[in-house]
């Protein structure tokens, strides 16, 4: 079984982390309805000029290419979790392990040359 | 003590999310419960120990496959109540997937428990190496026994990659002039410049 309280500051900086967003979120929120006027109408809560219509149906078709980049970021954020047990146990794996890693970064930049050189990686 | 507090605390949780995940009738709020069960789930991880598996819920199922969900179903334009509407008429092909889905794992939980096959036993000489961490002992395995296993994940990544980017990716024609780097780096003032004497009255060449 695990000893489980090494955890503990991570349990604090969880506790932390959510006061602090609640208060982020709240505070304003009190500030402003305690020190403001309170009397909104209807055009002031309407978008003026520059602004989108605030309730519409959000299941609006969007670009496919938003899905392009989530795939990208999936695959380097895989790359990514794959370098810290071999960051850590370089020490024990020698000089074949540091050759297995390079190959397989080898085998990802080639993707993100491909994906470079078709222009995926351009937006507009 | 607080270990069967905490594993009951994410047993419970991840169930109950689960269940909601099929229960919910927003695909979107699926997603959602998907999440916290995916949390969950690292959270029993951390207690079986393995916590470089338990931060791999974290980082690859909740911050990129969960995302990759939500943009599914965001995509799709589905009008749920006519998909809802063919109920009882999908009811049997239904009910036949969930019975062979349930014969299959009732055989497959009875051929494990016979224990005739010793097809996935442990050899016992990947033991976690003492005094360092699980991820050391993970990383002392994946990079030297199972290095041809790694490589063809790293081939497979590539594939999915090159995939999407064949099936998504549209050549539009620029709408603007694309920037040519090196053309502006190579500019230098004396190239870039002219001077003309131009006669009067004469004009002058571009």
């Amino acid at each position: 079984m695990v000893d489980l309280s090494q955890y503990l500051p991570i349990l604090l900086f969880l506790f932390i982390a959510l006061g602090l967003s609640a208060l982020f979120v709240f505070l304003p929120m009190g500030v402003s309805r305690l020190t403001g006027a309170h009397n909104p109408d209807a055009e002031k809560l309407s978008e003026y000029e520059c602004g989108f219509p605030a309730f519409e149906d959000p299941r609006s078709q969007f670009d496919v290419r938003f899905y392009l980049i989530a795939i990208l970021f999936i695959v380097f954020d895989l790359e990514a979790a794959f370098l810290f047990p071999w960051a850590v146990s370089l020490d024990l794996t020698g000089w074949p392990g540091w050759i297995t890693m390079m190959i397989f970064l080898g085998e990802l930049a080639v993707g993100l040359a491909y994906a470079w050189k078709v222009g995926a990686l351009e937006w507009d | 003590m607080i270990q069967t507090l905490a594993f009951y605390l994410f047993a419970v949780l991840v169930t109950a999310s689960a269940t909601m995940v099929i229960l919910s009738r927003n695909p979107v709020h699926s997603v959602l419960w998907l999440i916290l069960s995916f949390f969950n789930a690292a959270g029993l991880m951390v207690l079986v120990g393995a916590e470089f598996i338990a931060l791999l819920l974290v980082i690859v199922y909740v911050g990129a496959v969960a995302v990759l969900f939500l943009f599914v179903v965001m995509m799709l334009d589905i009008d749920f109540s006519e998909l809802r509407a063919g109920f009882m008429k999908n009811f049997p092909i239904g009910v036949a997937i969930a019975v062979v889905l349930l014969t299959e794992l009732v055989l497959g939980i009875g051929a494990y428990r016979a224990g005739a096959l010793q097809l996935g036993a442990p050899t016992g000489d990947a033991v976690p190496i003492p005094g360092r961490g699980n991820i050391d002992s993970l990383g002392a395995v994946l990079y030297t026994d199972y290095l041809f296993l790694f490589e063809a994940a790293g081939i497979i990544l590539l594939v999915a990659m090159v995939g999407a980017i064949v099936l998504t990716h549209r050549e539009q024609k620029a709408t603007r002039g694309h920037q040519n780097i090196g053309k502006q780096v190579r500019r230098n003032p004396d190239e870039a410049t002219v001077m003309k004497q131009p006669e009067v009255g004469a004009g002058v060449e571009l």
